[in-house]
């Protein structure tokens, strides 16, 4: 397994400083879904396309080889060679066979994943080959020296004057820095390129089975010239790229433009299958023969990723690269710090699985988790998932680095020993805090409170709480519910814990607090560690168990997520555990989902118009893991005294997710500070949330960047209209 | 001239083709930045080109398409007769002139509504480096052979495409490579023209 010795901090921290960049992906982030979903208008059920073309994807998997075997049959039935390349060298090894047999001296190249992924075109050089991009982003990183920062546009990462300069450099003349200039000088410059090359050499986006066709979509002519004029044109094909019918094209044709770019489709889509006529010059004459043509099937990872049953998903990938363009880490810093060739949450499994493990240890972090990228994917990849079970592989094979193993397995999984820390943390923080906040840290932890406040570890916690709580427990209450609260309600923010105790007794509940609970383990589960996290989980059960509920609720959407559906995995191949798990999963619910059924059956919900204008932060985990946003909308638009405004990209990522937000200051807070101007920009002066772990972010942020708006949950909302 | 399907208005089902997808395909192929003229006969459509020639100052043209239609035969009989205007259509001499050519014209099969795209047959090399090389391309489109969607633009072409070159051309060839900002003309043609020609409301059938 290659090791990784980059600093990605530094690396991070260059992007993070670099203005060009970071304008450039800024503006992008903020018209990029507003493009898409125009494109999309006139698509009448997007969802139903996109569960099309999944099942199409899966079906291909499914059936790899078989299809690959037909490609191959059609390919070679209309003339053209095929050849299967299990890694770069082995390809590397046919194509230089190819050029010498064909005496090819000069190559064009239309961008092609695939060959970046193995580096081919260092190699072509290496090998005495004339070879050029012809992509003019890809063209422009490549007189750079740079790698490409971002799938479909190579070169965001330059501006207008840097683009200038290298072009300059390139072309031993001074180049201005005028756009169309530039590119009409490219133009010029590469259209000779096209004219005189031996070999074109293009990827393809699909590559058709019953009859052995590819297709290319390009916008600016490249690959669809590539195709056009030279005398060999070799192909280079991923697996999962292959189809069955040209059919299956449209639906690919569908999405890829859609998300890719924005657009309903690209300027071109070129369809070759086989060996095409051309017309070129022959001893002095014009001659017109069919041309030389290579398939090269390449596997390089790709045929282990479809055996495997969870990874195989990945499959799912069109190549659009929209999962960047939502990320919010990727529109922080572009795609360089990603280390290999794909960026992004699916570059981080692509690379994973295509390259090295090494790098994905690198960068495996930077996925917070939020879910923006499932929710436009077109193959609805859970790449999130999947990059929990890459790591989760990981730390399998290679273990924990000591320290975190340490804290896991000795502090996390002990309830006693956890609580205990916590209660000595609650004494040793007292010299920073001022009220409920830590305003200032010393030392290497300064960092962590520079733009935001962190939330000071309760004086009581809930537990401690509990015994006064259950007091005032309705008789003859009609169900009984056993609350979770999870560390941050339970440590730090037990206000609201028991807020939404008394909003539930005030709805006629018995709540009882099991004692014997704790951290429902996520962060272990994030962190790849399953077994330790099974431990905890299963203590967390017997406890519930026990107490006999018959709900369990949580004010944590995280916990609640956790307990519901990260619980039943974990035990799914368990069979002394499953039943039993998936029986009190069963029984878990979301708090505020929970009271929004009962209030609207109670004739609560009533929206009304008070004073105090109120936002809503929608939590990742509860909108796009749990799929809640309505509900908790209803409650504050009904909540009197409050009136409900929306923000700007309220379901935005508030830049905490667990423990990124701490372990990635840099990166956490400018993800914050943007979500501060939305929700200053809404004119709210409370912002509510649904999660503890967002209030504690946005809360601290409040607090050094905004102090006139105040963060509330819910369900402290809620309680304030108690009577 | 080699191509993938040799009749491929023979092929159209009234299921799939009609007239009256064209205002969709209109809207979009104009926000794709296609050029689009509507006419009511061959005649129209001549005159169109003429007027296209001069304005582009052309005095190179490249044309394909008249062995399969008389009509476009007839405009490059014309075109031919211009003065200080060459156009070349034999394959050879398109070979040869091309890359030097001012305008390219070519006829396109069928249209897509939903995505603003000419389905394009270039199985020969001629009529892919005709669309391609030039700085304007001019397509001859019957504007009542239309399809609604992708998917229908592929039932269609499933049937008949088992060997060769084609595709679809959704107006000039583009970038944003550069700051993001669109620019057009790169690797083919900055302008795209389409005379989409009605022959049910009279003119030359």
């Amino acid at each position: 397994m290659a090791e990784n010795n980059r600093n990605i901090r530094k690396e991070i921290d260059t992007k993070l400083n670099d203005p060009v960049l970071r304008g450039a992906l800024a503006r992008f982030a903020e018209q990029y879904p507003v493009a898409r979903l125009k494109a999309y208008e006139n698509v009448e059920d997007v969802d139903g396309l996109r569960n099309s073309f999944k099942a199409m994807k899966v079906d291909v998997v499914e059936h790899l080889e078989e299809i690959a075997d037909k490609f191959e049959a059609s390919v070679k039935a209309r003339g053209a060679h095929f050849y299967r390349a299990k890694d770069g060298a082995a390809l590397k090894e046919y194509l230089n066979k190819v050029c010498k047999e064909n005496n090819v001296k000069r190559i064009i190249k239309s961008k092609s994943m695939a060959t970046e992924e193995i580096h081919l075109n260092e190699y072509l050089k290496e090998e005495g080959y004339h070879v050029m991009e012809t992509d003019m982003g890809e063209w422009i990183i490549s007189i750079a020296g740079h790698k490409p920062s971002h799938m479909v546009m190579p070169a965001i990462h330059l501006s207008k004057e840097q683009c200038a300069e290298y072009f300059s450099k390139e072309l031993g003349r001074k180049i201005e820095p005028v756009i169309y200039d530039m590119i009409q000088t490219a133009r010029k410059n590469l259209r000779s390129e096209f004219i005189e090359a031996d070999m074109g050499i293009t990827g393809a986006n699909f590559g058709i089975a019953e009859n052995g066709a590819i297709g290319l979509v390009t916008n600016e002519g490249n690959a669809r010239l590539a195709t056009t004029m030279p005398r060999v044109h070799v192909v280079v094909i991923g697996y999962e790229k292959l189809i069955r019918n040209t059919q299956d094209a449209a639906k690919i044709l569908r999405l890829l433009p859609r998300n890719g770019t924005g657009q309903r489709m690209t300027s071109y889509m070129t369809m070759v299958d086989g060996a095409t006529p051309i017309i070129h010059k022959k001893d002095g004459q014009w001659v017109e023969e069919d041309r030389v043509c290579h398939v090269i099937l390449l596997d390089n990872g790709r045929l282990e990723a479809a055996k495997d049953p969870v990874l195989k998903e990945v499959y799912h990938c069109v190549r659009c690269a929209s999962c960047l363009n939502v990320c919010p880490v990727y529109t922080l810093v572009g795609g360089h710090v990603y280390g290999h060739i794909y960026a992004g949450g699916v570059g981080a499994i692509l690379t994973a699985l295509l390259h090295s493990m090494g790098d994905f240890e690198k960068i495996n972090e930077l996925c917070i988790g939020c879910r923006k990228c499932v929710e436009i994917c077109p193959g609805k990849m859970a790449i999130p998932d999947l990059i929990d079970e890459l790591r989760a592989r990981n730390v399998k094979q290679k273990g924990l680095p000591f320290m975190v193993s340490a804290v896991f397995e000795n502090v996390l999984s002990s309830r006693k020993v956890f609580h205990t820390l916590l209660r000595a943390a609650s004494l040793a923080q007292k010299p920073f805090t001022s009220g409920k906040m830590i305003r200032h840290l010393p030392l290497f932890f300064a960092g962590l409170s520079k733009d935001r406040s962190l939330p000071a570890v309760a004086e009581t916690p809930l537990r401690d709480r509990m015994a006064n709580l259950v007091k005032k427990n309705k008789p003859n209450a009609k169900k009984r519910i056993a609350f979770f609260s999870g560390c941050n309600t339970d440590f730090v923010f037990p206000d609201t814990g028991e807020n939404a105790i008394k909003v539930l007794q005030d709805l006629g509940y018995e709540v009882v607090f099991p004692e014997d609970q704790s951290c429902c383990g996520k962060p272990i589960i994030g962190m790849g560690d399953r077994e330790t996290a099974k431990n905890v989980a299963i203590r967390n059960i017997e406890a519930f168990e026990e107490a006999k509920p018959d709900y369990i609720i949580s004010t944590c959407p995280t916990c609640t997520e956790t307990w519901h559906k990260t619980y039943v995995e974990l035990f799914a191949d368990d069979p002394k555990w499953k039943d039993r798990v998936e029986k009190i999963a069963h029984k878990v619910r979301e708090f505020t989902s929970f009271v929004a059924a009962d209030y609207e059956k109670l004739g609560r919900l009533n929206p009304t118009k008070g004073n105090e204008k109120v936002t809503y932060h929608d939590s990742c985990h509860m909108r796009r893991g749990l799929g809640v946003h309505e509900q908790p909308r209803k409650l504050l638009e009904a909540a009197p005294g409050y009136e409900f405004v929306e923000m700007h990209n309220c379901d935005k990522c508030c830049g905490m997710a667990g423990a990124f937000g701490v372990k990635y200051v840099e990166l956490s807070m400018p993800i914050l500070k943007d979500k501060i101007k939305n929700i200053q920009e809404s004119g709210a002066t409370t912002v509510a949330v649904a999660c503890p772990a967002c209030m504690m972010q946005i809360g601290g942020g409040l607090d050094k960047q905004a102090q006139g708006i105040k963060v509330k949950h819910v369900a402290d909302i809620l309680a304030e209209n108690l009577k | 001239m080699k191509k993938v399907c040799t009749n491929w208005a023979a092929t159209f089902t009234s299921d799939l083709v009609s007239a009256k997808y064209w205002n969709e395909f209109k809207q979009n192929a104009t926000n794709a930045a296609a050029e689009i003229h509507e006419v009511n006969s061959w005649a129209e459509a001549q005159a169109k080109v003429l007027e296209l020639i001069a304005e582009q100052k052309a005095t190179k043209i490249c044309g394909v398409g008249h062995e399969e239609n008389a009509e476009v035969a007839k405009i490059y009989e014309t075109i031919s007769g211009l003065e200080g205007v060459t156009l070349h259509t034999d394959k050879f001499e398109i070979a040869e002139h091309a890359e030097q050519s001012h305008v390219g014209i070519s006829c396109a099969e069928f249209h897509i509504a939903e995505t603003g795209s000419v389905c394009v047959d270039t199985k020969s090399f001629e009529a892919r480096v005709t669309s391609m090389l030039p700085e304007m391309h001019i397509v001859f489109l019957n504007k009542n052979h239309g399809v609604n969607t992708v998917e229908d633009a592929f039932k269609i072409i499933s049937p008949v495409f088992t060997s060769g070159h084609m595709g679809f051309i959704t107006g000039p060839s583009r970038t944003a490579d550069i700051e993001r900002v669109l620019t057009i003309g790169v690797h083919g043609p900055g302008r795209f023209v389409i005379i989409a020609i009605d022959e049910t409301n009279g003119g030359a059938a």
